[in-house]
């Protein structure tokens, strides 16, 4: 067998799996976005209209635009508070100590958990009557007493977002524990003898050299969070109300519960090409901490 | 006289400041002490609802009588978790049995062989992670059904094989570059193919970065939730999906969730070490769906 043969005989599985379930799917869905197409009225893919449906989308669905507006204020506030505090918590978890690491990998549990057990666990937590996260947090906040968490439109948000934080929180504190261990200690070491202290060896030492790692992991939070769909599958269902439907799940929505598939398929390019212009930033920026 | 106030001085500032480092250490301790609770509260709650009886779940008690009955009614026909379970198992090992040594061979490829544009393909592939998982699924939905095997377990694994192959085969490609040319040469100036070089000297060398593979895939497919949602109604429901079933019109029987919750995260209870160090390295090269 020579090398050229063996070359694709080795990368033919790959290929053709990727071109089933891959590409192909990538392809068709931008077909179906061009068409009017509702399962239900008609199996077969109906008129053809252009960028009909994206026109629609632009300029005549206030709908689509609410639902932009919820995922960009669930993705800045998810990305800000997961980002800030898992530093947070590499900078006092990043020892060797045993108390540290357990502790480090006794969270990354909660990582590792399926996203629909985080949303419907929380679900539970917080239901009104038997919750035990509700009955401690109302516990400490006497006036939240009357607020039914999950369905009261601003609480409803701030758990979604809260949940999210709790979810990815352990795995960028282990990125960070990562970065500031790779960090040179003689600078800071440096610092400590001149007697400058804890916080301005944090800001004026430590985090201009987290730049880049910062940089990277606040776009891959970035990602993640436009695309999360599955706390809001389980947790809230996109309510009360359309207060927690974000892109993604309208898209789901649309596709899955109406059936309008070209519609459904015109949105999903949107949020694909908001995707692809996140993913070309996260693409430079990796290529850039490669070289 | 003040010549001995000086290291008086001195001696106060000293143990005032290891005053002050004894206190910052027991800040420290209770910080870390409270996070851990702030994790592993809801977590050890959870489990503790999966052992309690329905009377119990509606009571926020520390404690309880515990019972196995919740157990035996997952397992029952109303909620089928053995069923569940099985699904699961059958699409995980399926996954991991086809992406794995595709992968593998995948990977060789694109590290020993040019391709004109070089590491483009694989990150290329990559990339298709980033396209929103509601998207692909509606052109798949349509062909599994045309092809009929919609609520079969190789819908599942085939859509699972497009999430995990392309991370696959980037991180075992990284350890296949790492890896020096000389002992593939070896073997094959003694008579073997290249082919059988691979197999011999390359994938044992590999091994590492076929664990770490082999461990990403199966946290990702094990937890997969989305896909299966909509590609199973009854026949190959898998346990992520069968949470949504202990949610039903007559209230939520959440002890029968917390024992499907808890059978979910067995698993990686046992492997949590193993995936700190490794799921963590896999999810670094991308972005998990």
């Amino acid at each position: 067998m020579n090398d050229t043969a063996l070359k694709w005989g080795l990368l033919a599985p790959a290929i053709l799996i990727s071109a089933v379930m891959l590409f192909y799917p990538i392809a068709q869905s931008f077909w179906y976005s061009l068409h009017d197409w509702n399962l239900t009225q008609s199996p077969d893919l109906g008129a053809f209209l252009g960028f009909g449906n994206y026109v629609r989308l632009l300029t005549d669905d206030p709908e689509f635009w609410d639902s932009v507006w919820v995922s960009t204020v669930f993705a800045f506030f998810s990305v800000t508070i997961t980002i800030s505090l898992s530093l947070a918590m590499a900078l006092l978890l990043q020892g060797s100590s045993p108390l540290e690491v357990n502790v480090r990998t006794l969270l990354v549990l909660a990582f590792a958990m399926s996203p629909a057990l985080v949303g419907i666990s929380w679900r539970f937590l917080l239901s009104p009557e038997f919750g035990a996260a509700d009955a401690v947090i109302k516990w400490l906040i006497p006036g939240m007493r009357d607020v039914p968490i999950l369905a009261d439109t601003r609480t409803a948000m701030a758990a979604l977002v809260l949940v999210d934080v709790w979810h990815w929180s352990p795995y960028f504190m282990l990125t960070f524990v990562g970065a500031l261990a790779s960090l040179p200690q003689e600078t800071i070491e440096a610092a400590q003898v001149d007697g400058a202290g804890r916080t301005r060896i944090f800001f004026g030492i430590m985090l201009p050299q987290l730049r880049s790692v910062l940089t990277v992991t606040i776009l891959l939070k970035t990602i993640f969070s436009v695309k999360m769909l599955e706390q809001v599958i389980t947790m809230t269902k996109g309510g009360p109300g359309t207060s927690t439907s974000t892109v993604p799940y309208m898209v789901y929505e649309t596709a899955f519960r109406w059936y309008d598939f070209g519609y459904a398929a015109a949105m999903a390019y949107f949020l694909a090409f908001v995707m692809l212009i996140l993913a070309m930033i996260y693409a430079r920026l990796t290529m850039e901490g490669v070289k | 006289m003040t010549e001995m106030a000086i290291p008086l001085a001195a001696d106060r500032k000293r143990i005032r400041r290891r005053r002050r480092g004894t206190a910052l250490k027991t800040v420290r301790v209770v910080a870390i002490l409270a996070l851990s609770l702030l994790w592993l509260a809801p977590i050890a709650w959870i489990i503790a609802t999966a052992f309690k009886s329905p009377v119990d779940v509606l009571s926020l008690d520390i404690f309880f009588t515990p019972t196995l009955e919740n157990f035996r009614r997952a397992f029952g026909p109303n909620y089928m978790l053995g069923d569940r379970l099985w699904n699961s198992t059958i699409v995980t090992v399926g996954t991991l049995i086809v992406a794995i040594p595709v992968s593998t061979a995948a990977a060789y490829a694109f590290s020993r062989f040019r391709f004109p544009g070089g590491a483009i393909w694989p990150l290329g592939l990559l990339a298709t992670q980033f396209v929103p998982a509601v998207m692909v699924i509606i052109p798949l939905f349509i062909l599994f059904r045309t092809v009929g095997i919609l609520d079969t377990p190789l819908a599942l694994i085939g859509v699972n094989l497009s999430i995990v192959i392309p991370y696959a085969i980037w991180m075992i490609k990284g350890f296949i570059d790492a890896l020096p040319l000389d002992m593939e040469e070896a073997a094959m100036t003694d008579g073997s193919s290249r082919f059988r070089a691979m197999i011999d000297v390359v994938v044992p060398v590999a091994m590492p970065g076929i664990v770490t593979a082999t461990i990403f895939c199966f946290v990702v497919t094990w937890n997969e939730f989305f896909f299966a949602l909509i590609l199973t109604q009854n026949e190959s429901v898998t346990l992520p999906v069968s949470l949504m079933s202990a949610r039903t019109d007559r209230g939520d029987a959440w002890e029968i969730m917390a024992v499907i919750g808890l059978t979910i995260m067995v698993p990686m209870m046992l492997i949590s070490r193993l995936v700190q160090r490794h799921f963590l390295k896999g999810l670094t090269t991308g972005a998990v769906r």
